[in-house]
Parts: C-alpha cells; sequence; structure tokens
C-alpha cells in the first residue's frame, strides 16, 4: 500500500508543480506592479527601491527560487494592496467558495436525479419534454446575465430576496446558489435523463416490473444504482471546476471567496496572493485525487496491482 | 468507473462536511455588526470597489479617499469644490510670510479619536511623513512631485512650512495632506488609520465591508448618522439595484442607463476624457494628422448615444472651476471631409498614415468605455487612419500611460481619464503636458517655458496664463484629441439627503449626509 500511495503522490503531484511554476511565470510576463503601487511620478530611485524590496528586480529563476524556498518554509509572503499574509487571506477567503460550490452540487445532484429520473420514466412524454427544454436552457444561459436579472426580478421587482451580500439569514444563499447551479442542474439533468432511458430498458428493470415493483421503486431502487455511475462522474468534473467558477457569482453578489480574490490578485499584480491562492487550490484537488484513490485502492486491490512501477 | 465513483462521492463528502462545519459563516459574519437600516442609525454606502488601503497619505487615490478623507482624517486646509476657495479646517489661518515661507495658524482644542491632543507637531509630523518619507506616498508624488520641504511646528498652535523655491499654491497642496497622530508609524502604512474627522473606523472585515462609528469627541458639528457602513459592488446594475430596494442609502458611479430614475443624482466629478497622441511616432508625430483625428470625433454624438447625455464635449483637460480653464477654447469643429483632407494631404508628403495606430483604452474606466472606443475607430478609420484597439487592464493601461513609456509598440492613441481634483490646472500641466511629464509623450521647449511662468504666478496672472497655456497646446501641439468633461451619477435613498458636488467621487463627506424627516419626501 505504501508503495502505491508513493507512486499515486508522485504522478498526481507533476500536474501540481507545473500549474504553479505555470503561474509564477506567466504572472510575471504581466510586468512589474510597481506602476500601480507607487505615486504616478515616482522617481526611478524610488521605483528601484520598491522592486529591490520585493524582489521585483531579481531573475524570474531567482525569484521562483526564493519563493520555493519560502514556500517550504510555509512563508508565502504579504500581499502588496493590503500588507497582510497572502496565507491568511487565502485562508480566509477559501470556505467561502467551498460552502458555495458544496451546497451547489449537492442540490444540482439532487435536483437533476430527481428531474432526469422523472423525464425519463416515459421518453417523449410532455414531463420529459419539459425537462429536456428547462435543461438545456439551464445549461446555455450566461451566468452573469442570470444573476443580474436574478438581482433585478427577485430582489428589486417582487422583493422577496436581497439583491446581494453576505449578511443575513439563509435568503442571502438563494441567489447565488441559484446562479452557481443552474448550469450544472442543466447538463446533470441531462446526463442523469440520457443514462435512465438505458437503464430503464434493461432486462433486469422488465423482471423487476414483471415482479410487480411499483414505479417508484423501479426508478429509485434499481435503475438509478446502476444509471448513477457516469452521473456521478460528470458531477465529480463539474464540483472541481465550481471551486474557481465561482467568479462571477462572488464579483456580482459581493461574496468574498476564492475566485474574487484571485481575479483582484491578477488585476493589481498582487502576486504573493494569487500564488497562495493557486497553491491551496491545487493542493486541495491534488489531496482530494489521492484521497479517492486510496479509497478505490482499498476497496478494490486490482487497483494497486495495476499501478506501474 | 469506480474510482470515478469514489471520487465523486468523497467530493461530496467533503464539500458537506465543509458546509456543516462553516455553516452559515459567511452569512452571519456580521450578525452582531451594524447592518441595520438608516432609520436604525446606520447610513450604507455601496461603493464600486473595496479600498485597496485605508491608509490617510494614499488618500488621493479614489478609492481611498472617498472613505478616509474628511470623515476619518482632516487637513489643515480643504478647497471649496464649489466656489474653489480654500477654508480653513485643522488650521485657522495661513500668509506667506517670506516668498519660500507659509506660516499656519493651529486650531486648539481638537482631539484625535485616540484621545490625544492635536499640536502643530502633529501636523508637521503629518506632512513629513506624507512628503519627505520613504513611505512612497501617492500624495507624495501627485502634489509635491520631487519637491522636498521643511516644516517646523514653532509653537503648539503655529507651523511653518518652506519651500525650496516659492510656492503660491502651497496652502492648495497641503488641502492634500491628511492629519495624523505622531505616533502614527512611520516606517509603514497603517491600516486602521485615526485622525480628528467626525467618524472613526471602527472595523474593517476584509471583503465585506467597513464599518464608521461617530467621533463623539468630534470638535465640528455633529454628524447625523452615528454609524456608516460601506460595502461594495463592482456590478453598477446591483448597486442600483440596491438602492432601488432600501439596501443602500448612497450607491457611487451608477450607469447612464440609470441617470433617469428619480433615485440618481448627476453632477460634475472633474474628469475629463481625452486621446492622448504619440506624437514621436509616425503617423502621429505630424499635427496635421492629430488635428485631423480632434476634428474626426463626433463629441456630441458619443456624449448622448454613449453615456447617456451626462457629460458635456470639451475642448481642454481641464473641466470648469479649474483654475486656468479656458472660457474661450472651442471644441474641436466636426467635420469629416476636412479632416479627410488633412491626413490626405500628410499623406503626400509621405507620412506613413496607413500605418496601424493601437487605440489603448482601460477596461471599466468609465461605463460605456468599450463602445466609446470603438466609435474613436471607427471615426479615425473614416479619415483614412488604420487603427486597432487594444482593451487593457488597470496595470497594462498603466504602462501605456506613464513613464517610461513602452518601446517598440508603434503609434499609441491612448484613452485617458484625467481628474484634476486640486482645483488648479498646474496640477495637469504638469502631468500631462510638460515634454518630460510623467504622462506626457512629448512637448516643446516654448510650452514648457509657458508653464513655469505660470507655475511662478498666482492670482488672476496665473488663472491667464494657465488659460494661454492650455490655448498654446491645442494650437501649436495637439497632443490630445479632447473627447468630454464627464459627470458621476450617484444614486440616493428617499431617506437620504445629500447634494454631491465636484469632489464627492474622491471625498464623499458622510457628515454633510442627513436623513429626510418623515413627510419630506
Amino acid at each position: 500500500m505504501a508503495s502505491f500511495l508513493r507512486k499515486r503522490i508522485i504522478s498526481s503531484a507533476i500536474p501540481l508543480v507545473f500549474v504553479v511554476l505555470g503561474v509564477f511565470c506567466l504572472a510575471r510576463l504581466t510586468g512589474n506592479p510597481v506602476d500601480l503601487y507607487l505615486p504616478l511620478s515616482a522617481t526611478p530611485e524610488q521605483r528601484a527601491e520598491f522592486s529591490a524590496a520585493h524582489g521585483f528586480d531579481d531573475s524570474v529563476p531567482v525569484q521562483l527560487w526564493d519563493y520555493l524556498g519560502n514556500a517550504a518554509r510555509l512563508d508565502f509572503g504579504v500581499s502588496l494592496r493590503t500588507g497582510e499574509p497572502a496565507d491568511a487571506m487565502v485562508l480566509e477567503a477559501f470556505p467561502v467558495t467551498l460552502q458555495l460550490a458544496g451546497m451547489t452540487m449537492l442540490l444540482a445532484v439532487l435536483g437533476a436525479l430527481l428531474v432526469g429520473s422523472l423525464a425519463a420514466y416515459r421518453p417523449q412524454s410532455a414531463v420529459d419534454r419539459l425537462a429536456g427544454l428547462l435543461s438545456m436552457t439551464a445549461a446555455s444561459i450566461p451566468d452573469f446575465w442570470f444573476a443580474i436579472m436574478g438581482v433585478l426580478v427577485f430582489g428589486v421587482a417582487l422583493d422577496w430576496l436581497p439583491t446581494s451580500g453576505t449578511l443575513g439569514g439563509p435568503e442571502v444563499w438563494v441567489l447565488p446558489l441559484a446562479t452557481l447551479l443552474i448550469r450544472p442542474f442543466g447538463v446533470l439533468v441531462q446526463v442523469v435523463r440520457g443514462s435512465m432511458v438505458g437503464a430503464l430498458s434493461a432486462p433486469y428493470v422488465k423482471v423487476a416490473r414483471s415482479k410487480g415493483a411499483d414505479a417508484t421503486r423501479v426508478v429509485f431502487g434499481h435503475a438509478l444504482r446502476n444509471a448513477i455511475t457516469p452521473v456521478l462522474t460528470v458531477a465529480g468534473d463539474l464540483a472541481v471546476g465550481l471551486v474557481n467558477g465561482a467568479v462571477v457569482v462572488e464579483t456580482v453578489f459581493g461574496w468574498p471567496g476564492i475566485g474574487k480574490l484571485m481575479i483582484d490578485s491578477i488585476l493589481q499584480r498582487d502576486f504573493a496572493v494569487l500564488q497562495a491562492a493557486v497553491l491551496l487550490t491545487a493542493v486541495t484537488i491534488f489531496a482530494l485525487n489521492i484521497l479517492v484513490d486510496v479509497c478505490h485502492a482499498l476497496i478494490d486491490p486490482r487497483v494497486r496491482q495495476a499501478v506501474p512501477a | 468507473m469506480r474510482s470515478d465513483r469514489a471520487r465523486t462521492v468523497l467530493t461530496l463528502v467533503v464539500s458537506g462536511t465543509m458546509l456543516v462545519t462553516s455553516a452559515c459563516a459567511v452569512a452571519n459574519s456580521d450578525a452582531a455588526g451594524d447592518a441595520g437600516s438608516a432609520g436604525g442609525g446606520t447610513l450604507r454606502v455601496v461603493l464600486t470597489q473595496e479600498p485597496p488601503t485605508l491608509e490617510p497619505c494614499e488618500s488621493s487615490l479614489t478609492a481611498t479617499g472617498v472613505v478616509v478623507r474628511s470623515n476619518v482624517t482632516e487637513p489643515l486646509v480643504e478647497r471649496d469644490p464649489t466656489s474653489g476657495r480654500l477654508e480653513p479646517l485643522l488650521a485657522t489661518g495661513w500668509r506667506q510670510t517670506k516668498p519660500t515661507t507659509w506660516t499656519f495658524g493651529i486650531r486648539s482644542g481638537v482631539t484625535f479619536q485616540n484621545g490625544r491632543p492635536f499640536t502643530a507637531k502633529d501636523a508637521a509630523f503629518s506632512i513629513e511623513r506624507a512628503v519627505n518619507s520613504d513611505l512612497a506616498c501617492n500624495v507624495d508624488g501627485y502634489v509635491f512631485g520631487d519637491e522636498k520641504i521643511d516644516v517646523r511646528a514653532v509653537s503648539p498652535t503655529r507651523l511653518t512650512v518652506t519651500t525650496r523655491k516659492a510656492d503660491p499654491i502651497l496652502p492648495l497642496r497641503l488641502s492634500f495632506i491628511e492629519i495624523v497622530p505622531r505616533t502614527t508609524s512611520t516606517g509603514a502604512k497603517v491600516r486602521i488609520p485615526v485622525g480628528t474627522g467626525p467618524y472613526a473606523v471602527r472595523k474593517w472585515e476584509t471583503g465585506v465591508s467597513i464599518s464608521l462609528a461617530r467621533n463623539e469627541t468630534y470638535w465640528g458639528k455633529a454628524p447625523a448618522y452615528p454609524r456608516a457602513r460601506y460595502v461594495w459592488r463592482s456590478d453598477a446594475s446591483v448597486r442600483a439595484a440596491m438602492i432601488d430596494k432600501g439596501e443602500a442609502d448612497i450607491a457611487t458611479a451608477l450607469d447612464p442607463v440609470d441617470a433617469t430614475k428619480d433615485s440618481t443624482v448627476a453632477y460634475p466629478n472633474n474628469e475629463t476624457t481625452a486621446l492622448r497622441l504619440d506624437g514621436r511616432e509616425a503617423p502621429l508625430n505630424d499635427i496635421r494628422v492629430r488635428r485631423a483625428i480632434g476634428m474626426a470625433v463626433d463629441r456630441t454624438g458619443i456624449v448622448d448615444a454613449l453615456l447617456g447625455g451626462l457629460a458635456k464635449p470639451a475642448a481642454q483637460l481641464v473641466p470648469p472651476g479649474v483654475v486656468g480653464h479656458n472660457d474661450g477654447l472651442a471644441t474641436a469643429p466636426y467635420r469629416v471631409a476636412a479632416a479627410r483632407a488633412l491626413v490626405g494631404r500628410a499623406a503626400a508628403d509621405g507620412v506613413p498614415v496607413k500605418r496601424r495606430i493601437t487605440l489603448v483604452a482601460r477596461n471599466g474606466q468609465f461605463a460605456g468605455i468599450a463602445e466609446v472606443a470603438e466609435a474613436l475607430q471607427y471615426q479615425m478609420a473614416r479619415i483614412g487612419l488604420n487603427v486597432r484597439i487594444r482593451m487593457a487592464d488597470t496595470a497594462t493601461h498603466l504602462q501605456y500611460q506613464l513613464r517610461p513609456l513602452p518601446r517598440g509598440v508603434g503609434p499609441i492613441a491612448l484613452l485617458i481619464m484625467h481628474g484634476n481634483q486640486a482645483g488648479d490646472a498646474a496640477f495637469t500641466t504638469s502631468q500631462y503636458l510638460l515634454s518630460d511629464g510623467p504622462q506626457s509623450t512629448f512637448g516643446t521647449a516654448r510650452l514648457d517655458r509657458r508653464i513655469a511662468a505660470a507655475n511662478a504666478l498666482s492670482g488672476k496672472a496665473r488663472q491667464k496664463a494657465f488659460a494661454e497655456v492650455l490655448a498654446y497646446q491645442n494650437e501649436k501641439v495637439a497632443q490630445y484629441a479632447y473627447l468630454a468633461h464627464m459627470r458621476g451619477l450617484l444614486g440616493l435613498s428617499p431617506s437620504v439627503r445629500y447634494r454631491p458636488d465636484s469632489a464627492t467621487g474622491d471625498e464623499m463627506r458622510l457628515a454633510e449626509v442627513r436623513p429626510v424627516k418623515a413627510g419630506n419626501h
């Protein structure tokens, strides 16, 4: 098991290293942030001093070496914007996005299983066509448009929900969740429907029906259990994407999450925060993948043996 | 397949665990705070962005100044944005006691929000900290340039400021220095400022809000609201919706599409938009081409169609009300045929008019900027020029805007928006018109001499000299194709009374906001 774990960590760590190195180098290609942080008429001496103080006058390889050395000591530098430790800013923002993404995926999966199964139970029925129309629409709507329309319709015109912000009760979650939810929900409904249509025509389902099983048991007890694998596969990919995909929601609704933090860091050339945010996100996904692989290997010994040396 | 399922299940489990462990941590993060309504005593302001810092010496940054200036900290002298006159604030008066020395009387009986008394030593410390320290404060570069000054607290109520050269507008420059106590760090910028203003910063919850509480020991008239709270939403339609729904009392920088609402107020914001033409690169190095661009711009059409009619066509970089504004300058005539003929004559003389010009504009600098850039591109192409657009973020735009200017990028027409909040054309000419100005691409020795001469004058002579500088720029240099003097749009809840002025975008004085009494709507 230790050998398997070591191999999986090494193979999974390679993309992580590429992501971190790529972001580090690409960020520096956008130029020295000195213009953003010094007065318009700062003297060349002041600019040089600023660059030297933050290491921007070194070559990129030297800056990278320093960064890696500091990161090994868990020192991720300080924000150019706020002067706060970059890791503290990132750790403060990350749970916000995780909450949004986690809640979104739970609701999207549960809703899609229900709607997709109903649509697949009677293909070409009115319910099926309605579900198809809704899911196609949901998967196609631009999230920024949906967010703004949600604010205007449900926030202002109907006065049911707050327009934005994080303060208040559960109602503050509704519009951000709905905006983040709509596309994964649309995609998953189509996947569930397609998978369930095939499952419901399988011989074992016909056997179940012939034995007198009611519709609920046939759909959720027999067909869905066998049809769920592709659904969960797609849901897994969507869940990982949501961690970084909440930028629009966080920007429009004023949620201080990791997506908004990364965008602000890019625009403000706040390299330390950007690197810390990317590193934390990448490590989280890396750890998640390792845990999944370990769990799978524990369940199925063939997986451990299949990993090449 | 099993691996996929296990991966997804684990994802969901982890997500669910995070939800449970941090349940509602975001939503209720300030539940005990001042999220109450205006009726509850909290004035709620929604800004376009979170201030990058609340450091008083950075208050010339719009996003910082709008929170800090005249709310948390105060200067010795303040400029009335309507009349342009200088008024005493923490100073009681001032006079020029020598050609290079100004003496200020300092107000007594004022205390800082931390309880320390304010004296001339604090004023001297604040000026030294902002101008002569190594903090690299924005206010230093913007207001004083490289000028070093000598500041002395002669007594607790008397301060002298000496410059190397005579400076007739030194009191105006000092109106940008926010006064802080002597206990403030000189080695690093502060996160939570302390000042003498009507409000003190109570809490800055990063990414969420900034809360202020009324300074109960304030020396002046007490503000009406005991608390104030800033939040920020980058989308203008969300800011407008917050006003419509009653979630905010004041919203800044709304889009022109909201101008017809009763809840919005337009105001001149001293910002001027223009194309800065890089006269070092062909074909923009030919004054006929630069003049032709000025004549090709349909200012009225752009203002009416793209800026909601809120702006006013411009003929110079400084708006009315600023010392040096030239009332006699007319906007360049909109004459496409004549402009095309000018370009044709330049081409006949060998100017490569088909060389591609890059029109650089900054995303989000003002509402509708992308459409304005496209209109300018079309209007320049119509007179025979080859123009492409490059939309840039702030940092990239600054690389084009500031010296040292980028090399090897060809001819650049930079769409700029310049705000002269100081009220004197010196702050514009030193940056945008001098041959080596930090934001100028070229100039002439004669224009430089005229600017230097105007800088040494005061009163009516100063006004006249700078007006002539601006006319000379248009006639002989033509570095700019002006677009419009802009206007801001403020959202106001029916429950508050506030009259914005030209300084509002940079300095929103919360003490001037009053609740509307019932029945007075």
